[in-house]
């Protein structure tokens, strides 16, 4: 049985941003690329839907919602997901403090607005499949 | 015996500076990990080939300005369960970003001394060993 998040095979994904014109914009780009894509639009939201059971290839999450810096919240109960999805920031926020943080939580990847698409995209279908072929070896 | 002189875990210590790279050398088997030393990209892509590694200690710059976070990146995609740690200039956002995205567990500053780098990269082995780090 596939858990929630994976439909028809496709490759999940979360995308965590409480403006709806990113999410809209995120959830339009990679569901051209083929994934399968749920948007939260807060860190309550997503921490609700990996509650509920809801599993994801990746997560995408800005880094400041309902206050600064919660996005490394939707992080770390990501890091407790089994399997443990992708897990990338993408915010226009980015200083010392919070990338300082991100690498000690194990982020796979740091995006910083204005997103270069095109490098985003290269590198989650990367880490999405070194994960699996990790996976798929043990 | 300690955890650490019986892992005897083997770290890739790529350095331009032959002085730095000696003294990573030396502060690595001190701490109780065997090295293999190189100083320029082709003799580390090449170790890369011939070794099975534990951990890297990689400077961020090898030959060109940032050329060592691609070595890292390349590394951990070949070991991915090793410890990497690259020396940067500073502790900048651009080096933690290049850090995440290169799949680095650790930045340190350029000033940080040899034992403290040896000594963190032997802690993370012997964590490893003892199966309490991924």
């Amino acid at each position: 049985m596939k858990p929630p998040g994976a439909i028809n095979g496709s490759r999940s994904l979360l995308i965590v941003d409480d403006e709806p014109s990113v999410t809209l914009t995120l959830k339009l780009i990679f569901e051209r690329e083929g994934y399968s894509v749920v948007a939260a639009y807060s860190c309550a939201e997503a921490l609700m839907l990996f509650a509920n059971g809801h599993r994801y290839d990746a997560v995408i999450t800005d880094l400041n919602m309902e206050r600064d810096d919660i996005g490394l919240e939707v992080v770390r109960s990501a890091q407790t997901l089994d399997p443990r999805p992708v897990i990338v920031i993408c915010t226009g926020y980015a200083n010392v403090e919070n990338a300082t943080q991100a690498l000690e939580l194990r982020v796979d990847y740091l995006a910083t607005k204005p997103v270069d698409l095109e490098e985003l995209i290269g590198a989650l279908r990367r880490l999405i499949s070194r994960r699996a072929a990790a996976r798929g070896s043990k | 015996m300690t955890a650490t002189a019986q892992h005897r875990g083997l770290a890739l210590v790529v350095h331009p500076s032959l002085e730095r790279a000696t003294a990573l050398h030396n502060a690595c088997v001190e701490a109780g990990m065997r090295t293999v030393v190189a100083r320029d990209l082709p003799t580390a892509l090449l170790m890369l080939s011939q070794h099975v590694f534990d951990a890297a200690i990689v400077s961020a710059t090898i030959s060109e300005h940032a050329d060592g976070w691609s070595l890292a990146a390349v590394f951990r995609m070949i070991f991915p369960g090793a410890f990497v740690a690259v020396l940067a200039p500073e502790r900048s956002l651009e080096a933690l970003k290049n850090a995440i995205n290169s799949g680095a567990d650790q930045i340190f500053e350029c000033e940080t001394t040899d034992d403290e780098i040896a000594r963190a990269a032997a802690a993370r082995l012997v964590k490893a060993a003892s199966g309490s780090v991924q």
